[in-house]
């Protein structure tokens, strides 16, 4: 097998036959985390630096115990108590961190873009962990992982994907990576939330929630950003609750084997009930655990062994 | 490729490696074998096979891939692919013998101890190996040997074995390109 690439920056970039070993390697990863002793050397002398502008607990941390257990060594920044809040840019702070000579940085940024700017002009591998509206590739791997390792197969599935589409590089990570597996995707958000270009993504729209309900196999829903109810994109939370929250209601309306996913963090009663969150459809803790073994399948191909392919 | 061997080259040793065993395990408790994927594998469970039927003992088989323990993962042009390690006990107290279907450097029997004792604490690991070609670089021998033979350095032998170790298609021995 060969992997040439020295960064993720996005779903996008890759083919399907790349996110199929990504997803066959996971496997052998995550079986890792279930031993006594949760480490191997293979990334011994490695060094990762988490370079985060932007707040993160799931990201940060999985990335964090992910190269651990591969034996790196790790050192997380974010932006808050560190002099990145004093108007120093990203670039000379990026300049800065490669000093230190890092193997790989982990990157999340506000803006788009940052992350391939970075792998552009930087000789260490460059990880994308969410850069503005554009791509969060790990978390649409590790949503492609734990949904193949449900189904069995990403072919053939209806996914539908709820929520805040306009804001959310969740869902574009997703609807990128689903659609070259082969799954069906369908997007549920009132009109204000939806992207400029949509009607190119090739996926259904839809603004009526209930109509799709009983087709799919797996509900996504997206976090409400709450910061966005000042910008009126939507009324009240209690009017975004009734039309597009995932309720009981609802998760009685779905088919027997139909899973919830959600990426986290959960509004509890807003886009998604105590009912759905915590029903034995929900998939949402198996997202978690699987994160750790998608990203330490990444650390592994960035950062195993030489980039020089002839 | 310089020579293919048919796989019936190799049931002779099986068997020599079986009465070896035999010889020096009676009871077979908490006895283990664990087989480097995908040759060793493919060795250690014939053997538990032949094991069967000589003394009616089903011995435990567990499978390990080192790749995430090798110490070349930085020198490699290639990525190695990552399998999965296969064991289905503990290792703590045990004997176990491990299988792997070539002795050369001995780097690779490094990893798979440093994998089996980070999974447990066995108590021994005896290593058994179906061809020793000498050439080590590190001070490891086999307690049990197939057969030893010699090869110029560049020349390779390896069982030829399917991916998930079911079946298996003989010796080959294959020259490396300069």
């Amino acid at each position: 097998m060969n992997w040439p690439r020295k960064d993720l920056i996005g779903i996008q970039d890759l083919s399907k036959e790349e996110i199929i070993t990504i997803l066959e390697m996971t496997t052998s990863f995550k079986e890792i985390s279930k031993r006594d002793i949760k480490k191997v050397p293979t990334l011994r002398g490695k060094t990762v630096v988490l370079l985060f502008y932007e707040p993160s607990t799931r990201t940060r941390l999985s990335f964090e115990i992910a190269a651990k257990r591969l034996s790196a060594d790790t050192t997380s920044l974010s932006a808050s108590g560190s002099s990145f809040s004093k108007g120093e840019t990203i670039m000379d702070a990026a300049l800065n961190v490669m000093a230190m000579a890092p193997d790989c940085i982990v990157i999340r940024y506000p803006y788009a873009g940052i992350p391939q700017k970075l792998a552009r002009e930087l000789p260490c591998s460059i990880i994308n962990a969410g850069d503005g509206y554009h791509e969060h590739p790990t978390q649409a791997l590790l949503d492609m992982y734990s949904m193949q390792e449900r189904f069995g197969t990403i072919e053939g599935l209806r996914v539908v994907i709820v929520g805040d589409i306009f804001h959310s590089r969740v869902a574009r990570s997703n609807v990128y990576g689903l659609r070259k597996m082969g799954a069906h995707v369908s997007i549920v958000a009132p009109k204000t939330l939806l992207p400029p270009g949509i009607e190119t993504w090739g996926v259904d729209i839809a603004t009526d929630f209930d109509s799709v309900i009983p087709e799919a196999d797996v509900i996504m829903m997206l976090r409400v950003q709450k910061e966005r109810l000042n910008q009126q994109f939507f009324s009240d939370e209690r009017e975004y609750s009734f039309f597009y929250g995932l309720n009981k209601h609802r998760v009685d309306m779905m088919n027997s084997d139909a899973a919830i996913m959600h990426p986290g963090p959960m509004n509890r009663g807003v886009e998604i009930t105590h009912d759905a969150a915590d029903s034995a459809r929900s998939l949402i803790l198996n997202q978690v655990e699987n994160g750790v073994a998608v990203r330490m399948t990444l650390l592994y191909l960035s950062l195993g062994g030489s980039l020089h392919v002839d | 490729m310089i020579k293919q061997g048919h796989p019936s080259d190799i049931v002779g040793l099986l068997d020599s490696l079986s009465e070896k065993l035999t010889g020096t395990f009676s009871a077979w408790k908490d006895v283990a074998f664990i087989g480097v994927r995908s040759g060793g594998e493919f060795i250690a469970r014939a053997l538990v096979g032949l094991i069967r039927e000589k003394t009616g003992n089903a011995v435990p088989l567990g499978v390990l891939d080192i790749t995430l323990y090798r110490d070349d993962i930085s020198k490699r042009r290639f990525y190695p692919e990552v399998r999965s390690t296969d064991i289905p006990f503990s290792v703590d107290d045990k004997d176990i013998i491990l299988v792997d279907d070539v002795l050369h450097t001995g780097r690779s029997v490094r990893a798979a101890i440093d994998q089996i004792v980070d999974l447990g604490r066995p108590r021994r690991i005896y290593l058994m190996v179906l061809f020793d070609r000498g050439g080590r670089e590190l001070p490891i021998q086999a307690d049990f040997v197939g057969k030893h033979i010699e090869l110029p350095d560049k020349q390779i032998i390896k069982l030829d074995v399917s991916d998930d170790g079911a079946s298996f298609n003989g010796v080959v021995i294959t020259e490396v390109k300069a």
